[in-house]
């Protein structure tokens, strides 16, 4: 049932089609970001830095810096990506080395690159090679993808920046994963071999949190949050979306964003979403990043070729796999993990990056030629 | 250049349709979560926001008959600290060490300590809050609150009691209508952010408080003062180890006047009234602070001596075995059993009726009287009387009467007790029992409060008091209030006669336990007018030094008592008695 643009099939000849409901989806959503972000943040910041708009400013900074990416990698051709993907990975795997030996630390872990006045997350835009480069590499050999040795040569070429990555953030490895999976599930005209997989997985992953005593201690927390120390966050977001109800307590009005849940501008500003705008605006947003994936899929579906398709799989992925696992982490329905709310959460590169990205699945949706199909 | 093949295309439809599937299991979860957890989080995270603080309401004011008010409220200030609101510590300590009078030690432990919310200093004068709140500095709250204030210090100090800290009462009267005194506290409860720093502009929400209830006493604060005056002279000239007065209205219980000097500044309640010898342990002091509170009139027993000749009287005009004109004769002793009891004559009154016999206070009158009774009768009257049970006095503490039991009065504890002693009552039990007597036989129950009223003076409740009629016959009653005319008029009572006033009463002086400490209680229980007793005061002083008869250091002290309230309560002067007096001295 995809729905390719089937309009004026013969009338006119090159339509030139450009994804403003994408655009418009994208640019909502910054801008819903950015107010829920200055709702969350203006305590923090004005106890912090005296200054209430903080964050706000970082964050409109590196929104305005990811805007321009997009417009820019929106307008030039996405092909351009073959020849570059392999630099774009090995530049990032770089980085991502250079950050476990130079990187600055904060709130205990060592993620961030700082080369003069601007501090990065390396991690972020190894995200975005990965799905470039992945695309690259499939695209070459589309046929073969079908054998399993194929998925497992390609499993293995990603398998050094999800070390690297995974050694100091679990979390964006399991992105980084997600995506790779993905993209090769869908390159792929084979079920039964991912199905192994997901079964390998499965039974390698219980093992593994089976044999980690504090991994164990994570899944006891997830059950029985009240009991435990650790679980303070995670029951202070339970606390902030149980507080806002059907319609929530008004925009402004949250009262566990005022210190009671730590850091309310970044993993857990979902919850804050809840408290102020209640269920109502909760299943709005959670509609809001639905209709962006949708919008991935058309343009996935309708691409001009293969290359383009599997970029836009691999965004589609990427927004869909943080956007559910911060809600399952904020609504307690999985174990507590570090995922951002892509263009909510508080987060410079996280930003600026996801922009840009959008501006490859722009650059991709003008490809689209209308009388193709 | 590849094309997206047709199973590319189903293969996102199925990863959409997961992401679909995930995102629609996540609503559920949120539906769940915000609709029907909601209460139960909501409520969990108002628990976390609010902070309550309390709004002290204002305690009742205790007023007496005349409208005066003994107990009330003065404003005071408690200064606390919020440590995560202080901007300048320095300024901070600085301010309150001057303003507070307390070591700049104490006031930095307290400023330095990381708590919510830290009390410096309560009770602080009205004056001294507001020059503080005038500094201006962030992080110091001065609190308004009630103080309970005795605008006479030490007047009826062991009547009205005093509170505590929390504003409760500790004796007297303010424990026993504490329910009444006692307000509703309101309530602010005001939100915070995790430190505990308030939130402006929340909106807090208050509970108002409730004030106390006026309590509206019988006690009359000029006859307190009267007899507070004439208590404390005695006291010093008999250098007395204490001195007690009581004025009731006989007929019906009121209490117009309840003294014990010495007294105790109910504004300083925990300092004792006396210099105490050095090094006192704590424990030792509260001893010394409980004995210094103790109202000897309710919480103390002791032998009432001669004055308990009128029951004695009662019980056996009662049973009908004695009449006024019987004949009897005092050789200074009488033989009960085995053993000589002797009358505090020890020449012997000699030959003498009934009447001479009280007027004398003969002891072997009253042990042949005593006897003729008998012992079971005797202990019959004496609890038909009341004597057994407390009176019902509304002040907490009141002791019971220590008594034989029946099976165990012989004759000599029969003899013993018929003068008053070998038993002991409370001062308050005294006073009562006789007003039932000369009241015409009405047991009544002594008291104070008559009222409670609200703050704009409307009734909330009136106290209604237990009474027992015919415990007397109205003959008997007559009898006895001639007997103890007689005892002022011209008997050992004479000391308390005023010209002009018909009074009857009876004296008595009793050795205290153990007799050869050679200690004594004199006492004088009087009353008037005779016809219709409208006032029976009774004066009991404990230890004095050099005489301690009665009739010649207590019957005095009635007497002043009763020359400046005789006329203050309107009791008519009587020209008739007065020209008697009068015609008596010129004999």
């Amino acid at each position: 049932m995809s729905r390719r643009p089937k309009a004026e099939k013969n009338e006119k000849k090159q339509i030139k089609y450009f994804d403003y409901t994408l655009l418009f989806i994208i640019i909502f959503l910054v801008g819903f970001g950015l107010v829920m972000l200055y709702s969350t943040s203006s305590y923090n910041a004005q106890l912090r830095f005296g200054n209430s708009a903080y964050y706000l400013k970082k964050q409109l900074f590196a929104s305005l810096l990811g805007f321009a990416g997009m417009l820019v990698v929106a307008s030039i051709d996405y092909h351009i990506w073959i020849r570059l993907s392999g630099l774009c990975y090995i530049g990032a795997l770089g980085l991502c080395v250079l950050v476990m030996f130079k990187g600055s630390n904060y709130n205990g872990s060592t993620r961030w690159l700082e080369i003069g006045p601007i501090s990065f997350q390396p991690s972020e835009i190894a995200k975005m090679a990965v799905i470039l480069f992945l695309a690259t590499i499939i695209n070459r050999i589309p046929k073969q993808m079908g054998k399993f040795s194929s998925v497992i040569k390609v499993m293995i070429i990603v398998m050094p920046i999800l070390g690297i990555v995974g050694y100091s953030n679990l979390s964006t490895a399991i992105i980084i994963l997600g995506i790779a999976v993905f993209m090769v599930f869908v390159s792929s005209p084979k079920y039964a071999q991912f199905f192994l997989i997901a079964g390998f997985v499965g039974v390698f992953g219980a093992i593994f949190i089976a044999l980690e005593g504090y991994r164990a201690e994570r899944l006891l927390i997830w059950l029985h949050p009240e009991e435990y120390d650790k679980g303070y966050q995670t029951l202070q977001g339970l606390y902030a979306i149980g507080s806002g109800g059907l319609f929530g307590k008004g925009l402004g009005e949250s009262m566990q964003k005022l210190g009671f849940v730590p850091e309310a501008q970044n993993d857990m500003i979902f919850s804050i979403i809840c408290e102020e705008l209640g269920l109502f605006g909760a299943i709005c947003i959670i509609l809001l990043f639905l209709l962006l994936i949708w919008r991935f899929l058309v343009i996935a579906n309708n691409a001009s070729d293969l290359f383009g398709a599997l970029i836009v799989v691999g965004i589609m992925a990427h927004i869909a796999i943080q956007v559910i696992l911060n809600i399952a982490v904020v609504t307690n329905s999985i174990p507590n993990t570090g995922v951002t709310l892509p263009f909510v959460s508080y987060g410079g590169t996280s930003v600026a990056i996801l922009l840009t990205e959008m501006g490859l699945a722009l650059s991709v949706s003008r490809g689209i030629k209308m009388e193709m199909v | 250049m590849f094309r997206y093949k047709t199973y590319n295309r189903r293969k996102s439809m199925i990863i959409f349709a997961a992401v679909l599937f995930m995102m629609m299991f996540l609503i559920g979860r949120l539906v769940y979560l915000m609709v029907f957890c909601s209460e139960y989080y909501g409520q969990k995270a108002e628990d976390l926001h609010e902070r309550e603080r309390d709004i002290k309401a204002a305690r009742g004011k205790i007023i007496d008959s005349t409208g005066t008010v003994l107990a009330a409220n003065k404003t005071v200030c408690t200064i606390s600290v919020i440590h995560n609101q202080i901007d300048d510590p320095e300024g901070v300590i600085a301010a309150l060490t001057k303003e507070l009078g307390i070591s700049e030690e104490t006031v930095r432990k307290r400023v330095e300590k990381v708590s919510s919310i830290e009390r410096i200093k309560s009770n602080v004068d009205k004056e001294t809050g507001e020059r503080i709140r005038a500094y201006g500095l962030s992080g110091v709250k001065v609190d308004e609150d009630y103080k309970r204030y005795y605008p006479y210090d030490t007047l009826a100090s062991k009547v009205l009691g005093f509170t505590g800290g929390d504003n409760q009462g500790i004796i007297g009267l303010e424990v026993k209508y504490d329910e009444y005194l006692q307000g509703i506290n309101g309530k602010i409860l005001t939100l915070t952010d995790a430190r505990g720093v308030e939130i402006e502009n929340a909106g807090e929400s208050r509970l108002d408080p409730v004030d106390g209830n006026d309590l509206h006493i019988s006690l009359d604060y000029n006859i307190q003062m009267y007899a507070q005056q004439a208590a404390s002279k005695a006291l010093e000239q008999k250098q007395a180890d204490s001195v007690s007065v009581m004025v009731m209205n006989p007929s019906n219980g009121e209490l117009m006047a309840m003294v014990n000097v010495p007294e105790f500044n109910l504004n300083d309640p925990f300092t004792l009234n006396y210099e105490p010898r050095e090094n006192v342990s704590e424990e030792e002091k509260q001893n010394l602070l409980n004995g210094m509170w103790r109202n000897q009139c309710i919480n103390d027993t002791y032998e009432p001596g001669s004055t308990f000749k009128i029951i004695t009287t009662t019980a056996a005009l009662e049973e009908g075995v004695v009449r006024l004109t019987d004949q009897f004769f005092c050789p200074g002793y009488i033989t009960v059993e085995d053993r000589n009891i002797h009358c505090h004559k020890r020449t012997g009154h000699g030959a003498e009726d009934f009447v001479h016999g009280i007027m004398n206070s003969c002891n072997p009158v009253f042990i042949d009287v005593g006897l003729r009774v008998g012992p079971e009768h005797f202990y019959d009257y004496f609890s038909s009387l009341g004597l057994l049970k407390k009176t019902g006095i509304d002040l907490p503490g009141e002791a019971a009467t220590i008594m034989h039991s029946k099976e165990n009065i012989g004759l000599v504890e029969l003899a013993t007790m018929s003068f008053g002693q070998s038993f002991q009552i409370t001062p308050i039990q005294l006073l009562t029992t006789v007003s039932s007597i000369i009241n015409g036989g009405n047991r009544i129950t002594p008291h104070f409060g008559v009222s409670v009223r609200d703050g704009e003076g409307n009734t909330v409740k009136t106290f209604s008091y237990e009474e027992t009629e015919g415990i007397v016959s109205k003959e008997t009653s007559d009898t006895v209030r001639y007997l103890l005319e007689q005892v002022v008029a011209e008997g050992g009572g004479r000391n308390a006669k005023i010209a002009g006033y018909s009074i009857g009463g009876k004296t008595a002086t009793s050795q205290t336990l153990p007799r050869s400490a050679n200690k004594y209680i004199s006492s004088f229980l009087g009353f008037a007018p005779v016809e219709d007793p409208q006032v029976i005061v009774l004066v009991i002083i404990n230890n004095p030094q050099g005489v301690y008869y009665g009739g010649t250091i207590a019957a005095p002290v009635a007497k002043e008592i009763f020359e400046n309230i005789l006329p203050y309560l309107n009791i008519p002067y009587d020209e008739k008695a007065a020209a008697e007096t009068e015609s008596e001295l010129a004999e």
